[in-house]
């Protein structure tokens, strides 16, 4: 593993914590990790990729000031052929996923996507992908080749320290023009009606939050974390919440990162209904509620108590 | 418009309490106790096709790449509007990776005309979300992946809205043909009438082996593909939940430290 | 979707409704939405309005309890117009998205629930004396769990409870297994008219495998779909609750223990209005030592449906107003009821929610007469 390649994702001005994701996976692989970063303007992003990679290969032009996967993959073509690196791995994100299939043809590149680990047997790469939803692992051996692509999953390794000082470099945009497709504008998601089905997080409460008085605690946690607020039935039948934030059979189905049951007892035809949560963390003051079966974690106590301190903590968290 | 649109048949394993048991090969799944269904994400680009064609008038094939089993859900697809449908049935077929699988796709459709391919943003067995992107490079044209909006602009362009982390939409003029993989939640799948689906059985399935699509063994399979699963595993997870103890301010700390680990904070 | 000439008509014999408004008068979903069943009576005989009338939603809030059918002078079924309107929305895709997975789930793992078929017998581990059919093989009685018995988990020990009871009476049964589907009933209230069809063919050829002298079901729905509307099924059917009838009158089973309690029993819609089975279960109740059984007001024909069948798990209605269940909860409460006896699966949860809403958990229980059964054993 002379050489890996690590691509670097931004949009609207933010540099996304991924990166510092991959660049420690990589700092793990052996061999030199080269952040890749193609932007307009972007000499503080190349900064703070310098404190986690041995070499920050920069290409500044307004072609880049948006992404496009199609000038994103005809610039990594180029720089893969003069460089030559060995690895080349992209976050596996919106962004990430619209390049990485279509360059690794491209190249000739073996590769996979969605990784959950990584590492070099005899130099080369065996990867780990999550099947069915996580319920069982899968080892991924690869065709023997002198490139290899790998989409990483984001959130999936944990950011290191860095404590790198890589050189920043800068080359010349190689893409002369891109054809096929072109970059319009982004559009923010409509606030004012949530569709709690398109939810990457929500906060849900049932009858143990026991009167309406205690809905602003609720809200103040929801927003403090980017979360939605959804319920049950009965907090819906109450008037609490509108028809549209609720979760169950008879409401909505929901696919969340994180699904936050506070008060919920965890009756089937809720349950039913936040099948697809990546993460269920339950607070209920009944040991035995159903809930607890489908949650990763939990806490037996009342959320009354629960959430005040929780937003305490998350507050000091965030400084 | 003319739409090509791919469809898979996966396990249903939206009921969080489906077990998936690791087979005696190691490489495969025991599927005796499954039921099947469209792939969730594929349901969205069926719509969405039939969408387009009830909007700009033209064809919608649906073209699938299964046994006979799958004719269940290729049915499903002509009942909501699809015109006619191609089976890729092959055992060769087995084991194929995504580049593989867009081999064997390429090959179906070369003789079909068509303005966009669609195919699902990703599967819920394996998740590769890699099929759509990788045809759109083997046959030479635009692509964009996790698309929810899509809008005809003329002249050979689309105007296409790709989902971001958080729901940030980017919005892209595509040219046309071009492939697109079609996330969740852009429209609302109808429903399929099991009277609709029995009558949809009279539309012709064109069934495809691997001589019929022109390829050859060393093109698909595990021969065809650059990456292989060579064995399942069952990651390390509890069955009930981790239930953090302590008084409120301790149980709070230990959670908003979990959620901060987990990125989510 | 071509309509042909006449087919409301025809299909609901339209013109002998003499406009009297007694099944609107009687309607007790007439009291929370603005659903007037004498108006679609009237209106689809106009087979041109039938599409824009088929988007109405109050189409919906119908519970099928019959009620109108029941106090119908002429004979006729005037909740039938609404399902045939279901039928039309269901024909052409466009349903609410909730019917719309509980459908798919009903023909992808035979239930609406979304659970797989795989686990449609999880409720008999740990149960002792609950035999699975093999084909072929010889029983009294072939027992069709429902679906909602089978995976609720609220329920499954219900269906434990019963195998205890039954085994007690040395009753001869058996299950059918992972194989048992959904009877069809909620998949023809829902509008799909092809699935119900398709539950019919399955079911009669699968219960055709066994031995068995009559099939006994848990849920009234069940009962009252093989009995009536299965166009080629041959064996006798009966509720649960007419075998326990018979098994105390015969003096196979003898419930020795008291269960003290101020009982009320709560009609369920179809076994009730729909099949005219009042009897049975009170004899079963009046069986029990020490409780005391009194009656609503609103009983036997006159039952307050609880609105879970027709749909309704799955289909909400646009209104405000309380549940029907917190109205039939709060009776109870005004008779000093400490337990509302229940024969159907939807009602005890539609019930059950219903004291929750109201506060009543203290004061006040639901419980099936198989929980009572088991108690009083």
């Amino acid at each position: 593993m002379h050489e890996i390649f690590v691509l670097a994702e931004h949009r609207q001005g933010e540099l996304r914590d991924v990166n510092f994701e991959l660049l420690t996976l990589a700092g793990r692989l052996g061999g030199k990790v080269t952040s890749v970063l193609l932007g307009s303007g972007v000499d503080d992003f190349a900064g703070k990729l310098a404190g986690f990679a041995d070499k920050v290969l920069v290409v500044d032009d307004p072609m880049f000031a948006e992404f496009n996967a199609a000038a994103y993959q005809a610039a990594l073509k180029a720089l893969v052929e003069q460089e030559k690196p060995h690895l080349v791995m992209i976050p596996n994100t919106g962004q990430g996923v619209d390049v990485l299939a279509s360059l690794a043809i491209e190249m000739n590149a073996p590769f996979t996507t969605d990784i959950i680990g990584l590492a070099i047997e005899g130099d080369k790469p065996v990867a780990t992908r999550a099947y069915y939803g996580g319920k069982i692992n899968g080892r991924i051996e690869f065709k023997d080749a002198e490139l290899y692509m790998m989409g990483v999953r984001e959130g999936a390794i944990p950011a290191g320290e860095g404590g790198k000082s890589g050189e920043i470099v800068k080359v010349d945009n190689p893409v002369s023009e891109v054809a096929g497709r072109k970059f319009v504008e982004y559009v923010q998601p409509e606030i004012g009606e949530v569709d709690i089905t398109q939810s990457a997080m929500l906060v849900s409460v049932g009858r143990g939050l026991r009167e309406d008085k205690n809905l602003p605690m609720i809200e103040e946690l929801a927003a403090l974390i980017g979360a939605d607020v959804s319920g049950s039935r009965a907090v819906v039948d109450a008037g609490w919440l509108p028809t549209d934030r609720q979760v169950g059979i008879s409401g909505k189905t929901v696919k969340p990162k994180l699904y936050l049951a506070l008060g919920i007892s965890g009756a089937f035809q809720h349950v039913t209904g936040m099948k697809g949560a990546d993460l269920v963390v339950a607070i209920n003051k009944d040991p035995d509620a159903p809930i607890f079966q489908y949650a990763a974690y939990g806490i037996v106590d009342d959320l009354l108590k629960v959430v005040p301190a929780l937003i305490d903590k998350i507050k000091e968290m965030k400084g | 418009m003319n739409v090509v649109v791919c469809v898979k048949q996966v396990p249903d394993t939206s009921d969080p309490d489906t077990e998936v048991h690791i087979d005696s090969s190691g490489k495969g799944v025991d599927q005796s106790k499954f039921s099947f269904v469209i792939n969730d994400a594929d349901n969205f680009a069926v719509e969405e096709a039939i969408l387009l064609k009830e909007k700009h008038g033209g064809e919608v094939t649906v073209v699938n790449v299964g046994s006979e089993a799958a004719n269940q859900v290729i049915r499903m697809a002509l009942a909501k509007g699809g015109d006619s449908a191609i089976r890729l049935d092959d055992e060769k077929f087995a084991g194929s990776d995504p580049v593989a699988l867009a081999r064997i796709l390429q090959a179906a459709i070369k003789d079909v005309s068509c303005d966009i391919v669609m195919t699902g943003c990703l599967a819920s067995d394996d998740g590769y979300g890699a099929v759509g992107v990788a045809l759109a490079q083997l046959m030479g044209v635009p692509h964009a992946a996790y698309v929810k909006t899509v809008e005809d602009l003329g002249d050979n362009k689309l105007k296409i809205g790709r989902e971001l982390e958080g729901g940030l939409l980017e919005m892209v003029e595509i040219d046309t043909p071009c492939v697109l993989t079609i996330q969740t939640g852009g429209n609302e799948p109808r429903y399929a009438s099991f009277k609709g689906i029995r009558e949809a059985s009279k539309k012709e399935i064109k069934v495809m082996d691997l001589a019929a699509a022109g390829l050859s063994e060393d093109q698909v399979g595990e021969a065809g593909s650059v990456a292989v699963m060579v064995q399942y595993s069952v990651p390390e997870v509890g069955d009930l939940a981790e239930i953090l103890e302590g008084d409120p301010g301790e149980t709070a700390g230990k959670l908003a430290g979990i959620l901060k680990e987990k990125g989510l904070v | 979707m071509s309509i042909e000439e006449g087919t409301f008509v025809q299909k609901y014999d339209l013109l002998g409704c003499i406009q009297c408004g007694r099944c609107t008068g009687g309607c007790p979903v007439t009291v929370r939405t603005d659903l007037n069943v004498r108006r679609f009576v009237y209106d689809t005989v106009d087979d041109d309005r039938l599409e824009e009338i088929s988007e109405k939603p109050e189409i919906w809030d119908c519970t099928t309890c019959n009620t109108c059918a029941i106090r119908c002078p002429k004979g006729l079924e005037p909740f039938e117009v609404l399902m045939g309107l279901r039928a039309m929305r269901a024909e052409e895709g466009n349903i609410e998205p909730t019917a719309i997975s509980a459908l798919e789930s009903m023909f992808n793992n035979g239930n609406p629930w979304g659970k797989a078929a795989a686990k449609r017998t999880d409720w008999m581990e740990g149960v002792e004396g609950a035999r699975i059919l093999e084909e072929g093989e010889k029983a009294d009685i072939l027992m069709h769990v429902c679906c909602t018995s089978a995976y609720d988990p609220k329920l499954m020990p219900l269906v434990k409870t019963l195998v205890k009871v039954l085994n007690a009476a040395g009753a001869d049964f058996g299950f059918i297994g992972e194989e048992e589907k959904h009877c069809g009933s909620e998949a023809r209230r829902l509008g799909e008219e092809g699935l119900m069809e398709y539950f019919d063919e399955e079911n009669t050829e699968l219960f055709g495998r066994y031995d068995v002298n009559r099939l006994v079901t848990v849920s009234p729905h069940c009962f009252n779909s093989f009995k009536n509307e299965y166009t080629n099924l041959s064996l006798p059917v009966m509720h649960y609750t007419q075998l326990i009838a018979e098994l105390l009158e015969d003096g196979k089973l003898e419930l020795p223990n008291e269960v003290v309690t101020k009982a009320v029993f709560h009609d369920p819609c179809y076994l009730g209005k729909k099949n005219l089975v009042f009897d049975e279960p009170r004899y079963v109740l009046g069986k029990i030592k020490g409780l005391e059984l009194t009656e609503f007001f609103r009983n036997k024909e006159r039952s307050l449906c609880c609105e879970g069948g027709g749909g309704k798990m799955w289909v909400e209605s646009e209104s405000k107003a309380p549940r029907l269940a917190e109205t039939r909860v709060a009776d109870a409460h005004d008779l000093g009821a400490q337990t509302i006896a229940v024969a159907c699966p939807f009602c005890w949860l539609t019930i059950e929610d219903a004291i929750k809403a109201k506060g009543y958990e203290e004061e006040m229980v639901v419980k099936d007469i198989i929980e009572l059964l088991g108690e009083a054993l």
